[in-house]
């Protein structure tokens, strides 16, 4: 497997400014983050709020550009490109928003929002324009009828369908999805998993999923890469990284995890400001196994297949109770079974 | 999906436009704006067939006669007919609105969806030219401008649009503002849509309502701006009618012929007035908290 999308040392700060307009320090959204994802893989990126998800998946698609660092997307450099190259190449690369009220524009049909990439990239001529939409509405569960309507006649789990549609109508190589379904309720989530975990498989997508939620992470991803405050401190195959943390921040936020049954201490405190984010280890400030070094070097993500940037990784005690596997995912699985059950999809709203 | 289930029936849907629409008819002062508007527009288009008199066909046998059967509003100072002047002042002064306010979206809309989604040095420019005109008082502007390019209702026109346009410079791009932070402005850049069809494609669209609210309102303040013009001599030029310039000449009347500035206001506060209702009905029908369901 090559890797379809490769980035190296990534660092975005946004500058915070004072009453008076002066700089006054920055948020170091992102912090050096190098990550690649193979073709046809799924990575999932977890962490709390605030770490810098959303921004590096921005990043990662050149939506905005980095202070520092590279992304290379099948070979070209997208931080170089042309404005008007990496419009084209946008082709290839679409953005799932989270927000399914949001993200689509209140003055569009549905027919109009899904048939846009393909006006765009010019993919099919005009006259099968209308098939194609009717196609890709079907393919995400909604009835092609409803391509004439507006999106305020949508529930937020079919206008994230139709999100998804439009995300697909270019036929991109890869597919970044923002939180795609922590804004729905608990009963869509599970329906919208089911469909982007059909259509990863179905299609060969290669995904990125960002979201905080492990269970979901856990269902669609073949490796995770955690984050706190800007930075990775811990990837590898998600099999590896929910079931044997090694970074003392990814074992926290499992232990987190309702109905979990791993009785690790909860982290204390807060995540530190990220304008002034802690020297050395960044999670030392809430660390239960901090150690003199960790206030002061800064711990490397390491190498390997299963990498942790932490300094005693090594020799720390195992979990208190290690991880049942499944437990996490528990709550979801048994929602989706449910839902799995053939039957029709909600048409028009109530 | 089974196929066991009937295709429900949907009901017809229902476009963001035509549920503004079905609002703006429940609100009955702004239907009796728009039926009033719509019929001093027919007025001014048909005035050649309405006019029961040449406007500009003199007469010394009838010099300031009080309104009769023959001449319902009366004639003016040179034996004029002031009901077919009335009538073909209705060109002259909804001309001047409509057109100069097009004119003003014309310049201020796209140099305010500039501003607003360029930012930076772009913004600041525009901005600031915008605010300059926008800290002298509208007529003196207008009258100035107006002054400058000479006597004529063209010029009158041009010299309106260009004082009007900064109101809708500020505006377009307050909304644009706005609309540049939302998801469905970054979804539409992520889909690689280019910059000019990102404003024109989804930003414009999205900022019609407001515009056209205050557009409605515009019209209605050209149409008092274009009198006012006329009234100093700066629009239409005598002896071709227009409600501006006839209450010029009526003015040296006032007690002896009343009703030759009686009608042109009348007819000017109507109109005014029926824009107004019909700009309030807008706004409320289009206002985008109704539209949240």
């Amino acid at each position: 497997m090559s890797a379809l999308l490769e980035a190296e040392g990534l660092v975005k700060r946004f500058p915070v400014r004072d009453a008076l307009g002066r700089r006054a320090g920055a948020v170091h959204a992102v912090d050096g983050v190098s990550l690649s994802v193979a073709q046809g893989e799924v990575l999932g990126i977890v962490g709390e709020s605030g770490c810098g998800k959303s921004t590096l998946g921005r990043l990662l698609l050149n939506l905005i550009t980095p202070d520092a660092g590279t992304v290379r997307f099948s070979g070209d450099d997208l931080t170089r490109l042309s404005a008007s190259a990496l419009r084209a190449r946008r082709r290839d690369m679409q953005l799932i928003f989270q927000d399914p009220f949001a993200s689509l524009d209140p003055r569009m049909t549905v027919e109009q929002a899904v048939a846009e990439p393909l006006r765009l990239h010019r993919i099919v001529p005009r006259a099968q324009e209308r098939d194609r939409v009717a196609e890709l509405l079907s393919r995400v569960g909604l009835r092609p009828e409803l391509a004439r309507r507006w999106p305020h006649e949508f529930s937020g789990g079919q206008r994230q369908r139709i999100a998804i549609a439009r995300a697909l109508a270019s036929q991109p190589k890869l597919i970044i999805g923002d939180e795609p379904v922590s804004a729905l309720d608990v009963s869509v989530q599970a329906q919208v998993v089911n469909l982007l975990s059909d259509l990863i498989r179905d299609l060969g997508l290669t995904f990125v999923l960002i979201s905080h939620d492990l269970g979901v992470v856990r269902h669609v991803a073949d490796r995770v890469a955690v984050m706190y405050l800007g930075r990775i401190v811990e990837q590898g195959p998600a099999e590896d990284v929910l079931s044997a943390p090694k970074h003392p921040y990814t074992r926290a936020l499992l232990a987190a995890v309702p109905g979990h049954g791993a009785k690790a201490p909860p982290i204390e405190g807060d995540v530190p400001s990220p304008i002034a984010p802690p020297p050395g280890c960044r999670f030392h400030t809430r660390c239960p196994f901090a150690v003199e070094r960790c206030r002061t070097d800064q711990p490397a993500l390491g190498d390997g297949l299963h990498r942790v940037a932490c300094h005693l990784a090594d020799s720390l005690p195992p979990p208190a109770t290690r991880p049942d596997r499944l437990a996490g995912g528990e709550r979801l699985r048994r929602l989706q079974s449910f839902f799995r059950a053939p039957g029709p999809l909600p048409g028009a709203p109530a | 999906m089974s196929a066991s289930t009937a295709p429900t029936a949907l009901p017809a849907a229902e476009s963001p436009t035509r549920r503004a629409i079905k609002r703006f008819l429940r609100h009955r002062l702004a239907v009796f704006g728009l039926v009033v508007v719509v019929l001093f527009v027919a007025v001014a288009i048909l005035a050649p067939l309405i006019a029961p008199y040449d406007p500009l066909q003199t007469s010394w046998s009838r010099i300031r006669k009080p309104p009769s059967f023959d001449h319902w509003m009366g004639t003016d100072e040179n034996g004029r007919d002031v009901l077919s002047r009335v009538i073909w002042g209705a060109r002259a002064s909804m001309m001047a609105g409509v057109i100069s306010v097009l004119g003003a979206l014309a310049i201020g809309v796209p140099l305010g969806l500039l501003a607003g989604l360029a930012g930076g040095w772009v913004d600041a420019v525009i901005s600031r030219v915008a605010d300059a005109m926008l800290s002298v008082p509208f007529l003196i502007l207008a009258i100035a401008l107006a002054a400058f390019l000479g006597p004529a209702l063209e010029n009158a026109m041009i010299a309106i649009a260009v004082t009007a346009s900064p109101v809708f410079v500020r505006l377009s791009r307050g909304m644009a503002l706005d609309a540049k932070a939302t998801d469905w402005i970054e979804a539409a850049r992520a889909l690689g849509n280019p910059p000019w069809r990102t404003a024109f494609v989804h930003v414009l669209p999205n900022i019609v309502p407001p515009l056209l609210v205050q557009a409605s309102l515009a019209i209605a303040e050209a149409i008092i701006a274009e009198a006012a013009l006329s009234f100093l001599g700066l629009g239409m030029q005598p002896p071709n009618p227009s409600w501006g310039s006839m209450l010029n000449s009526s003015q040296r009347f006032l007690t002896q012929a009343p009703w030759l500035s009686i009608f042109p206001g009348v007819t000017i506060m109507i109109v005014v007035l029926a824009f107004n209702l019909m700009g309030d009905g807008l706004r409320d029908a289009l206002d985008p908290r109704a539209d949240k369901t």
